[in-house]
């Protein structure tokens, strides 16, 4: 038998096994497959860094030195000081067959140490094992070395000692809450309208700065008086810009160099030479100058993101890559013809892997709240334009297509979904879900939009723009809707909520009085004096977490500081100040409410069996739930199978869902960020559901300590939604997904023997249609089997490129812990 | 309780508690303090039932369409 | 003493030869890579474990 037809016979036998890992393997082009397997993965598994893995530690000592060296320095300069001397002396390198470049550490094994952040991280990196480069003890010293340098001085230290002290310490207790507040952590919304639209890049960028210090000198010897106060500021501000911009075009030109030295004196391939001096061109072209070609425009994207991180950590990457990239797209596949398609995808999918080998260290409690991964990379796809027609175009499709062919956890896709996606595209996102990537995730366009303009009010055309900021959020990327820093450290561990509530805010797992004491619910007469209470705990719970992150962020231009962010945002660009300063701000946040649907299970349960029933009294349950249910199993079991759980279309848990909601929505209108403006909840996860297990104790709903929570949002309990898909979208669609909360995170669980053929595309549309039309804002798919996951289990190797869809993102099954695992295949599997 | 891989005889609070993967069924994963190895658990009857190795699912499988966990189909 | 002007890994700049890039290819586990970094002409290599000799 000839080898193409081989191939043939081979790929088909897979797809019929639904084995898409090996298909996808099969399918790529050989420098696909080369590049896909070079990549050292960096997402923790289960919690530790994969064999091999280890810090960078030229950044931190470059960045260091640099940063004591001009130590007069305003803090703004300093910074940009630092980064520069980073810039122009980090080892850089193009790993062999690339055509994009550009990585935050000096070897493509190594991750990025992010030394001015928190010195309990950098206390940390210093105690974790395996990632320290040989000779261990020498890395060791130099670790501890500059740990002693930043202690006290990092962000993080920073904002601690300005904190309530009251705050601080329930804070850190890690019990209640989730991020770090500063801007070191945590993850930027970019101003994609400034720099992405074609009209300028850095150079351009620099000349106005330029204008604006020239503008500005001329005030500050001018007549003096109050309102030239702020310019001396602003001047710093804007020299600081100019010089990490410059920076980063000597850096990318670095990159141009190298590509050239390895065509001249190390390659011998004559393609592979030409293929380098493109590299060359295209690092000269950008970012000093607008792209003018899908290949300068993803490598424009990607130097971007590097240089982001060169600054801060960069837990997340907002993007819109088919509404950016688009234009370039089509111009050179379909008007010029100056790449085939098949090229272009290729390209698209060494962009993603390129965003896929991304990672910083990251301290053990982030790494088990996103198993697998280095943070959430979810790009944008779909959606309308600002004035409403629908978005998609041929790049939509062909990064659908990219995506089957490379397999990464990260990035994943968030797809805007409205009424006038074509057939085609529809048809190219099911195959995604279909051949079991766990994305794209499905968004109510319409939906989103109007929730974008009720909490924040952002105008339409600029809400007309969102992209997910991570996992969920929506959030425009214009001058005054980008969001500069997460605020991350606003994610509320909400089961314990419920918890307080049973125990007066005590909080038994920490041993500490946490929460308001909110009265013995033993002396509750009913279940609205015990409602009453839970409210209490809500307000507290949230309240303390939005003044850690509001003041966090009030104090990260002066903590912290982010030229580079700066420098590529309109608004700090115009103004001179700081990116991160929330004047012309609008405001974009949102609590991200970790572990919420136990609130519901539990405050139905204890309704139903004490008040309403009156099967067991309060002293019993607080007694069973003090001893972790332990010796009272037929009593747990009649909490969880007899009591109404959310996802089944009963009134009675769903109305308690609603209730806990729009309790939360009206508290959101109460608490403020700096800008002033609202801060809605959005219910989801990550893998917090894992990480909590051993933080949050035993609750009405039948859970005890040490089990994994729901795995996220408004998704059912994995098993505890019986009456199938139709029952759990009608439970989800009470909600009004504009004005009760942010956006609502969906997990559903669908049968790959299901999906099968022209049946299985039209079932699911038809399920769709229906959660489009029952407004809910999002739902998000896994489709890989019991058996194969099983087996993945057992023999890890044979199924590196399994992906499954964890919460928020998608990770390879075998990077995440066994508990994770085995809550993900008990997730119950739909019929459509 | 006795751990079924190498006898080791305890009150059942002593094995300590991993977890249970499904909330309304009555098994549960617990560790030997002895040898270690991860049993499963009939928590109403204290029963050890198995040694949960990988890949195995001592509640059976998924609930839904492909079936509901054998132990809520005996109970139910 | 050996200085990284001697080495084969040595690219001076053209605007200044005094300073200019060590570039080496590197082969691990995962993939091969070429690696650039600055440095200066004169640095002594005499340590250094992927010195070469410059025969030109």
């Amino acid at each position: 038998m000839s080898e193409p037809q081989e191939k043939t016979v081979d790929i088909e036998e897979l797809v019929n096994r639904q084995e898409w890992w090996w298909v996808a393997e099969k399918k790529r082009s050989k420098r696909l497959d080369y590049l896909r397997k070079a990549v050292w993965k960096k997402g923790a598994l289960g919690g530790n860094y994969a064999p091999g893995i280890k810090v960078d530690m030229e950044y931190p000592v470059l960045f260091t030195d640099m940063w004591r060296f001009w130590k007069f320095d305003p803090a703004i300069m300093r910074r940009a000081k630092a980064i520069a001397h980073v810039l122009d002396n980090i080892s850089i390198f193009i790993t062999d067959k690339a055509q994009l470049v550009g990585y935050m550490g000096s070897a493509p094994h190594t991750i990025l140490w992010r030394v001015d952040g928190a010195s309990i991280v950098n206390e940390e990196l210093y105690n974790e094992p395996g990632i320290h480069e040989d000779p261990e003890a020498e890395s060791l010293e130099k670790v501890a070395e500059i740990n002693a340098y930043w202690a006290g001085q990092t962000a993080v230290d920073k904002v601690a000692r300005v904190l309530d002290p009251e705050d601080a310490v329930k804070f850190l207790s890690g019990a209640i809450g989730w991020g770090a507040p500063t801007s070191a952590y945590g993850y930027s919304g970019k101003d994609y309208e400034y720099y992405m639209t074609g009209k300028r890049a850095f150079e351009a960028i620099i000349e106005e700065i330029d204008k604006n210090i020239e503008d500005a000198e001329d005030k500050t010897i001018g007549i003096p008086g109050p309102d030239i106060i702020p310019y001396y500021d602003k001047i710093q501000n804007w020299e600081a810009m100019k010089l990490v911009l410059e920076a980063s075009i000597r850096y990318a030109n670095r990159y141009a160099r190298l590509a050239r030295i390895v065509a001249k004196h190390f390659e011998t391939d004559d393609a592979r030479k030409v293929d380098l001096e493109k590299v060359a061109q295209t690092c000269e072209q950008v970012p000093a100058r607008p792209p003018r070609s899908l290949h300068e425009s993803l490598q424009y994207d990607l130097f971007i993101q590097i240089l982001a991180r060169l600054e801060a950590h960069e837990g997340a990457w907002p993007a819109r890559p088919d509404y950016y990239h688009g234009p370039y797209f089509d111009n050179d596949v379909n008007v010029e013809k100056n790449i085939s398609r098949e090229e272009a995808i290729d390209l698209i999918g060494e962009f993603m892997i390129r965003a896929y080998e991304v990672g910083g260290f990251a301290p053990r409690w982030a790494r088990e709240g996103l198993q697998g991964i280095t943070g959430t990379w979810v790009w944008t796809l779909g959606g309308v334009k600002p004035d409403g027609s629908d978005a998609c175009n041929d790049m939509t499709v062909a990064m659908l297509q990219a995506a089957r062919l490379v397999r990464v956890a990260n990035p994943t896709f968030g797809f805007r979904w409205h009424p006038r996606v074509s057939d085609e595209v529809m048809r190219e996102i099911f195959e995604c879900i279909r051949q079991g990537l766990g994305y794209p995730s499905m968004r109510n366009d319409p939906i989103l939009i109007a929730n974008s303009m009720h909490w924040h009010g952002h105008p339409i055309e600029e809400a007309r723009l969102w992209l997910h900021q991570a996992c969920m959020s929506p959030c425009p990327p214009t001058k005054n809707g980008f969001q500069p820093m997460r605020m991350a450290s606003a994610t509320a561990n909400c089961a314990k909520i419920i918890e307080y509530t049973l125990h007066s805010g005590y909080d038994y797992v920490v041993n500490m009085q946490m929460g308001p004491k909110s009265g013995d619910p033993t002396t509750f007469e009913t279940f609205e004096e015990f409602f009453g209470a839970w409210v209490k705990q809500m307000e507290w719970l949230f309240s303390t977490l939005v003044r850690t992150v509001n003041l966090a962020r009030s104090k990260d231009p002066e903590f912290f500081g982010r030229p580079f962010l700066s420098g590529i945002s309109e608004r700090a660009v115009e103004s001179g100040l700081d990116a991160v300063s929330p004047e012309g701000d609008r405001g974009n946040c949102w609590i991200t409410a970790f572990t919420w649907v136990e609130n519901i299970d539990s405050l139905a349960a204890v309704k139903k069996l004490i008040y309403d029933d009156k099967k067991y009294t309060m002293a019993q349950l607080i007694d069973a739930l003090q001893n972790n249910w332990e010796g009272h199993e037929r009593m747990r079991l009649d909490f969880v199978r007899n009591a109404p759980k959310w996802g089944n279309d009963d009134d009675y848990v769903d109305d308690i869902m609603l209730r806990c909601l729009r309790e939360a929505a009206r508290f959101s209108k109460v608490i403020k960020c700096p800008s002033g403006n609202n801060w809605p909840i959005l219910p989801e996860n990550v893998s917090a559901n894992i990480h909590y297990a051993n933080i949050v104790g035993a609750l009405p709903n039948g859970r005890r300590l040490g089990d994994a929570l729901y795995d996220g949002g408004i998704s059912p309990g994995p098993g505890l939604d019986k009456k199938g898909p139709t029952a759990v979208l009608k439970s989800c669609a009470k909600i009004d997904h504009i004005t009760d909360g942010r956006a609502f995170l969906l997990n559903q669980r669908l049968s790959p023997t299901q999906a099968v053929g022209e049946k299985g595309y039209q079932l699911w549309k038809a399920y769709i249609k229906t959660w489009a039309d029952l407004g809910i804002d999002h739902v998000q798919f896994n489709m890989v089997s019991d058996k194969t996951l099983r087996a993945a289990q057992k023999d890890p190797d044979d199924y590196s490129e399994v992906i499954v869809r964890v919460a928020g993102y998608s990770a390879h099954f075998v990077d995440i812990s066994r508990k994770t695992q085995d809550n993900i295949i008990q997730r119950t599997v739909q019929g459509v | 309780m006795k751990c079924i891989n190498c006898q080791y005889d305890d009150e059942q609070r002593n094995f300590r508690y991993l977890y249970n993967a499904r909330i309304d069924a009555s098994i549960s994963m617990r560790q030997c303090p002895k040898c270690l190895a991860t049993i499963a658990v009939d928590e109403l009857t204290g029963e050890v039932q198995q040694v949960v190795g990988p890949g195995e699912a001592p509640w059976g499988k998924s609930a839904g369409v492909e079936s509901l966990a054998d132990d809520y189909q005996k109970a139910a | 003493m050996s200085v990284c002007k001697d080495c084969k890994s040595f690219f001076p700049y053209d605007d200044n030869p005094q300073k200019g890039d060590c570039v080496r290819k590197v082969i691990d586990a995962k993939q091969t890579y070429y690696t650039s970094k600055p440095t200066d002409a004169a640095h002594d290599a005499t340590q250094c474990k992927f010195m070469q000799k410059n025969n030109h």
